[in-house]
């Protein structure tokens, strides 16, 4: 008793209780600020308005439309945006710093900002517009070139930092040992690396998913499930976006907690 | 896989404030240690040998062929850095086979178990990285470079992070296996007893150039220079052979003289001991006493250090180096051209060195 009492009374062990006092409602005030909309969703949804929704053809289109294109974009943000960071992370060239800048534009401009860049390249009255006999806006493949464009910082700065992780003594190793650099890469550097370009692989997905401001400004139609809430709620209120909405959100859940699990995975990687 | 010959032709490589060579030197089917302090350019020479860094001038020349120019992976180089570097994706028995080619599933499990057998770690084949200790780690690193018959091998310091009772260990079977593979070897340290375990030969490397390169023996006994005594400061190295080894106590012959350590060697083997300066007692008369080595020996040097003298003997066979303080110098009169007793415990010498 007599201890617990001068435990109690020394300075440190106040000024921590302090500390955490006020930490603890700071961050509480965050989570409940980030969850509560998500949460009031439940109290404003009526099943049978959920039900409603999800058998309208509009909903299940725009979804299965944002599904592929999203996978799409993803993946050749992937071909282009790795060996982008591979040779950001190992090759020093004069202008890298530059290159570094160019990679995270989409990520600090705003997206309806970026579509309008894009819509000045793929226009119907741009040079790229009149030189090729397709459709670059208003289809689904101005929907994957917004995607794309939006969503390859996310991919291309994970795979970086990945990269830069692995120690290139493994690969002098797998050198020395008889390996091309293309085998290097794919037998050693990739394999190593591969937790985090995940991620990256995953925030571009969901980052895709997500987009809205690039995606109207070069594609309005075909609807994509952002374009379809933001269009549900424009004509219905809020009570008519919420099934899609709920439905947008139960897929970035999914993705996201595949995050963690390889997030969880890499921080239990021996360290060397 | 003998007769396999380095030679590095005036190479130079320049760095700001640093420059290698023009380093000429050809290492033949033997350990060669490269011995020097930090900062020398040891790292350097393993790294244009092996291609990761390109020399400004000058020719690495391998087996009769010139690799100045090749890529890393076409020299046929093996190179085994201060950490393993196993890769950690990859379990024992696919770390060894990562560099082969073209061997077909059971040959190459075959070929693996042999490599594996001769390196005592056959337990292992089917472990994890994360499960190994540091001198296991060590051990596969040796046979996953072995597994790629290379042509000259180049070993970074790679028992620097073990403990030491491990490092004693690893560079008697390191030596043991190296000298059975039969290809050049550059070793690079900067620890002396290192050099004692493996060494056929030894460089001197400092300020980015060679200073001295010979023979083992002749190295450590000339002390040519003040950076040779710099490095070679500490222990006298014996080296002999196995006439009688039992119950523990072993004899070994250095050319007329007999010299009693503790350990059971096998008859006719080679063995190379470790003896402290300070180990060593003085006597000017053959007295009895329990120290099992006594040996009639002439002072050819004394060298004064403050209060403590350094009494340099020899024998027609053995140079000794004693350390002793100056007032028992004084006491027992020792002077230069003296005959005197050299004394010292079978439990003194350390083995660092056993060839069969």
């Amino acid at each position: 008793m007599k201890d617990r009492n001068l435990t109690k009374n020394t300075p440190g062990r106040l000024k921590r209780s302090r500390f955490d006092m006020i930490f603890l409602v700071l961050a509480g005030a965050m989570v409940a600020y980030v969850s509560y909309p998500i949460v009031n969703i439940f109290t404003l949804l009526k099943p049978t308005t959920f039900l409603e929704s999800m058998v309208r053809s509009e909903v299940a289109n725009a979804f299965i439309l944002s599904l592929i294109t999203a996978t799409i974009s993803t993946l050749l943000v992937a071909i282009f945006g790795i060996p982008l960071a591979y040779f950001l992370a190992r090759i020093h060239f004069k202008g890298k710093f530059l290159v570094r800048l160019i990679v995270i534009v989409p990520l600090v401009l705003p997206p309806l900002a970026s579509g309008a860049l894009l819509l000045g390249i793929f226009g119907p009255h741009s040079m790229l517009g009149k030189a090729f006999p397709l459709e670059f806006t208003q289809s689904v493949l101005g929907v994957i070139i917004a995607q794309t464009y939006v969503a390859s910082p996310f991919m291309i700065l994970a795979s970086q930092a990945s990269f830069e992780s692995v120690d290139e003594s493994y690969e002098k190793v797998a050198r020395i040992l008889g390996k091309n650099r293309l085998e290097t890469f794919l037998h050693v550097t990739l394999p190593l690396a591969k937790t985090g370009i995940l991620v990256g692989f995953i925030m571009a997905w969901v980052r895709s998913v997500g987009e809205l401001g690039a995606t109207m400004m070069m594609a309005y139609n075909p609807h994509t499930i952002s374009i379809q809430v933001f269009e549900d709620n424009a004509v219905g209120g809020l009570s008519n976006a919420l099934p899609t909405i709920l439905l947008v959100i139960v897929l970035s859940m999914i993705a996201l907690a595949i995050f963690y699990i390889l997030r969880k995975e890499e921080a239990l990687k021996p360290i060397w | 896989m003998t007769g396999l010959e380095l030679e590095l032709v005036r190479l130079t490589k320049k760095f700001p404030g640093f420059t290698l060579g023009p380093l000429d030197l050809k290492v033949e089917d033997e350990i060669l240690v490269m011995v020097g302090l930090t900062g020398s350019g040891k790292t350097t020479v393993l790294n244009l040998i092996s291609g990761i860094i390109r020399p400004d001038n000058g020719s690495v020349i391998l087996d009769g062929s010139e690799i100045t120019h090749l890529t890393i992976e076409s020299r046929k180089v093996g190179y085994s850095f201060q950490t393993p570097f196993l890769f950690p994706h990859l379990n024992v028995y696919e770390n060894i086979i990562f560099g082969l080619k073209k061997r077909d599933e059971q040959a190459k499990k075959i070929y693996v178990k042999k490599l594996l057998d001769d390196m005592e770690i056959s337990h292992l084949c089917n472990r994890k990285i994360q499960g190994l200790s540091g001198g296991e780690m060590q051990k596969v690193s040796l046979v996953r470079m072995l597994a790629v018959e290379p042509k000259i091998i180049l070993m970074d310091e790679p028992l620097a992070h073990l403990d030491i009772p491990t490092r004693r260990k690893l560079r008697i079977e390191f030596r043991r296996v190296l000298r059975r593979y039969g290809v050049p070897v550059i070793y690079v340290t900067h620890l002396e007893d290192e050099v004692y375990s493996l060494a056929d030969s030894v460089a001197i490397l400092s300020h980015g150039k060679i200073e001295n390169k010979g023979k083992l023996e002749a190295i450590v006994s000339s002390h040519s220079s003040h950076f040779v005594s710099e490095i070679f400061v500490g222990a006298n190295y014996i080296e002999g052979k196995v006439i009688e080894s039992k119950d523990g106590i072993t004899i070994i012959e250095v050319g007329s003289d007999l010299v009693e350590t503790l350990g059971d060697y096998s008859t006719g083997s080679r063995i190379g001991l470790l003896l402290r300066p300070e180990d060593v007692f003085l006597s000017k008369d053959a007295v009895k006493t329990s120290a099992r080595n006594v040996i009639r020996a002439q002072v050819i040097k004394l060298v004064r250090q403050v209060s403590l003298t350094d009494v340099y003997l020899q024998t027609d066979y053995l140079h000794l180096r004693a350390k002793i303080t100056e007032k028992a110098r004084n006491d027992l009169g020792i002077k230069m051209g003296d005959q005197i007793y050299a004394m010292f415990k079978a439990i003194s010498p350390q083995i660092v060195r056993e060839d069969s």
